[in-house]
């Protein structure tokens, strides 16, 4: 979206060897979007300052999602490929995390494997393993197309659960399994507190910080792949299939190499997921969260970073903001005595929302302003 | 008339593109039974046909969408004839489409860029990372497709949505994105059709142009006979599939056969 913009303000004409950076930075001082990100990124990195608990977790949910979201969105909104195998991979990040973090031990009668390397390690090679998991699949994903694909993925659903209730010395099983804390250079991102400026910091205001840096970092990559040579590839195969071949767009191996790609974010997104959870259990993982990433997106806005990180944001904040205030609204009553119960209340006003964004705003939220396009 | 910058890209021989007894069978439909003919390096060849001869056909098969049944196409010593499209465009066949196939939100710019993406390397990781290698090749390709676009007359264009851009400009970008592929044979679909007098006489002209400055094999599918007899060297006429006639528009033009297809033979 925002791509756009910023290529339409380089005025037609202008001679190309001229360096706009002077020029550049002294528009960007007027706009006030830049005064927009200052303050948003001041509030974000006070946060853990000031919210409890609660809001830190919705929070940090809301990032993980936003990672996940940006790898679906370059899939299924950049690309036009559906998956609906989105929560596989995150499990399979999730898990692998576990897996490789955690010491061996029995839990409820299970006998847990765990390979015990160090964490950080641990969750790179989860994320690769995630992209690993997408590479096997990819011979499919270079040759379906479009909803073919979505249906061929449902498979991985499948599957994924079938293996994740019961490779029990992996999975831990129905129960799940705990989830080690992060550590990097001897720092532990657990629930041991450190004072900062007089604030108790635990697990979710420390994570914060590590969520924040992750998303930052996976959604700079993303603009990036989606404003270059890959990006305008990607977008041909979804506006054009055919054309993007003849332009000498290799289609299949850009359908495959998005589909690993987007695997990748999904388990840098089920990591962090993992970690703010503190235990994995494969319930989860299922086809309703494979949904929710596709509504992240449509809401959002397709193929777009901001579209994804905003969509993640109202998915995974507005049930927990509803359900939070949901005593203050009308016409609930108390839950059991038999009236509209406050959980069922935030539920309805959800699914209003959801049909209001699609219904209203086609582009997505991201996408309020619509030049007048033909669809 | 401008003439065209000289190309960035390593120019090879030109070389001749042979059509071979190419036939194509959809189940029980022959849409082209055994045409043959050859398009002389750094010529305009013109495609006729009345609708359903197998002109549109001949293209897909030329460009690697359709798989011919039987015959070969050769492009030099290269064979054409097997190759996914994407290999045929990176031996430097280039194609505009009959129905547009503009991305409908990118700008004129960004979909020229595509054309470039043969002659660029950038990937997943370099654009990911935000390379200065990967800023870098942008930039100068961009810089050839201000080139491009200035050529063809679409420079103050280059950052409209090339969706909003009216219909005879946009199949302009089209044919600017082909030539951004620094083609070596440039197949043409009816790049005049729906176009006013004045839009017809500037395309004409960058066709003319085109073949002229840069020496770029033309393939020309057109209805519009002013057109194609005032661009083409030679003329191929099909109907039903096969070949009816060859040669000099002139001689096609007194062709009982080609009169007899389009206008009907006589009771």
């Amino acid at each position: 979206m925002s791509d756009t913009v910023e290529t339409a303000t380089a005025a037609p004409g202008t001679p190309p060897e001229k360096t706009p950076a002077p020029a550049g930075a002294l528009e960007r001082l007027r706009r006030p979007r830049t005064y927009l990100w200052l303050v948003g990124s001041v509030l974000l990195l006070a946060f853990p300052f000031y919210l409890d608990r609660f809001w830190l977790q919705a929070g940090l949910f809301a990032m993980a999602a936003a990672i996940g979201a940006i790898g679906i969105n370059l899939l299924t909104g950049a690309t036009g490929q559906l998956s609906m195998g989105h929560a596989f991979f995150l499990a399979v990040g999730a898990y692998s995390y576990c897996v490789l973090a955690g010491e061996s031990s029995t839990e409820n009668g299970h006998a847990l494997t765990g390979l015990g390397l160090p964490t950080w390690l641990a969750a790179i090679l989860a994320v690769l393993l995630a992209g690993v998991a997408g590479g096997v699949f990819s011979p499919i994903a270079g040759r379906l197309r479009g909803a073919y694909l979505g249906i061929a993925t449902l498979a991985l659903i499948f599957i994924g659960q079938h293996v994740l209730f019961n490779a029990g010395s992996l999975t831990g099983g129905f129960n799940g399994r705990p989830v080690p804390p992060l550590s990097v250079f001897g720092f532990t991102f657990d629930d041991t507190e450190v004072l900062v400026a007089a604030v108790p910091f635990q697990s979710s205001e420390k994570l914060w910080y590590v969520a924040l840096l992750a998303l930052l970092l996976s959604g700079l990559f993303a603009r990036g792949v989606l404003r270059g040579r890959p990006g305008r590839a990607l977008n041909a195969i979804r506006d054009h299939r055919i054309a993007a071949g003849v332009m000498g767009v290799p289609v299949a191996r850009y359908r495959a190499g998005v589909f690993v790609l987007s695997s990748m974010y999904a388990g840098l997104a089920g990591v962090l997921l993992a970690l703010v959870f503190q235990r994995t259990v494969p319930e989860y993982f299922g086809m309703i969260l494979s949904l929710e990433y596709l509504a992240m997106i449509v809401i959002g806005g397709l193929g777009s970073v901001a579209g994804a990180v905003v969509g993640a944001a109202f998915v995974s904040l507005m049930p927990q903001v509803l359900t939070h205030y949901s005593d203050s609204l009308p016409l609930v009553s108390a839950p059991g005595t038999g009236g509209l119960a406050p959980g069922e209340a935030s539920r309805y006003l959800y699914g209003a929302a959801v049909v209001a964004v699609v219904l209203f705003l086609p582009g997505g939220l991201t996408r309020l302003k619509k030049p007048g396009e033909k669809k | 008339m401008r003439t065209a910058p000289a190309t960035t890209a390593p120019t090879t021989a030109p070389a001749a593109l042979a059509v071979r007894d190419v036939t194509v069978r959809f189940a029980g439909l022959t849409a082209l039974d055994a045409v043959s003919f050859t398009v002389e390096p750094g010529s305009v060849h013109a495609v006729i046909g009345p609708n359903g001869a197998g002109k549109s056909t001949c293209f897909n098969v030329l460009s690697g969408v359709y798989r011919a049944t039987s015959g070969t196409v050769h492009l030099g010593d290269t064979e054409l004839t097997g190759r996914a499209p994407h290999r045929i465009a990176a031996l430097g066949v280039a194609r505009t489409f009959q129905n547009l196939a503009l991305p409908p939100h990118a700008t004129v710019a960004e979909s020229m860029l595509l054309g470039r993406h043969r002659l660029t390397r950038s990937g997943f990781v370099s654009t990911g990372l935000w390379l200065p290698s990967a800023a870098r090749e942008a930039r100068r390709h961009l810089q050839r497709v201000r080139e491009i676009a200035e050529f063809i007359g679409l420079e103050k264009e280059l950052d409209h949505p090339a969706g909003a851009l009216p219909y005879g400009k946009q199949k302009l970008v089209e044919l600017g994105r082909a030539l951004c592929m620094e083609p070596q044979v440039l197949l043409l679909d009816e790049p005049v059709a729906g176009m006013t007098a004045d839009e017809r006489r500037r395309v004409a002209a960058v066709v003319a142009g085109v073949r002229d400055s840069l020496g770029i094999s033309i393939v020309l599918v057109e209805h519009d006979m002013g057109v194609v007899m005032r661009l083409a060297d030679a003329v191929t006429v099909l109907d039903f599939g096969r070949r009816i006639a060859g040669g000099t528009p002139a001689e096609v033009q007194n062709d009982p056969a080609v009169v007899r297809a389009y206008l009907g033979a006589q009771e």
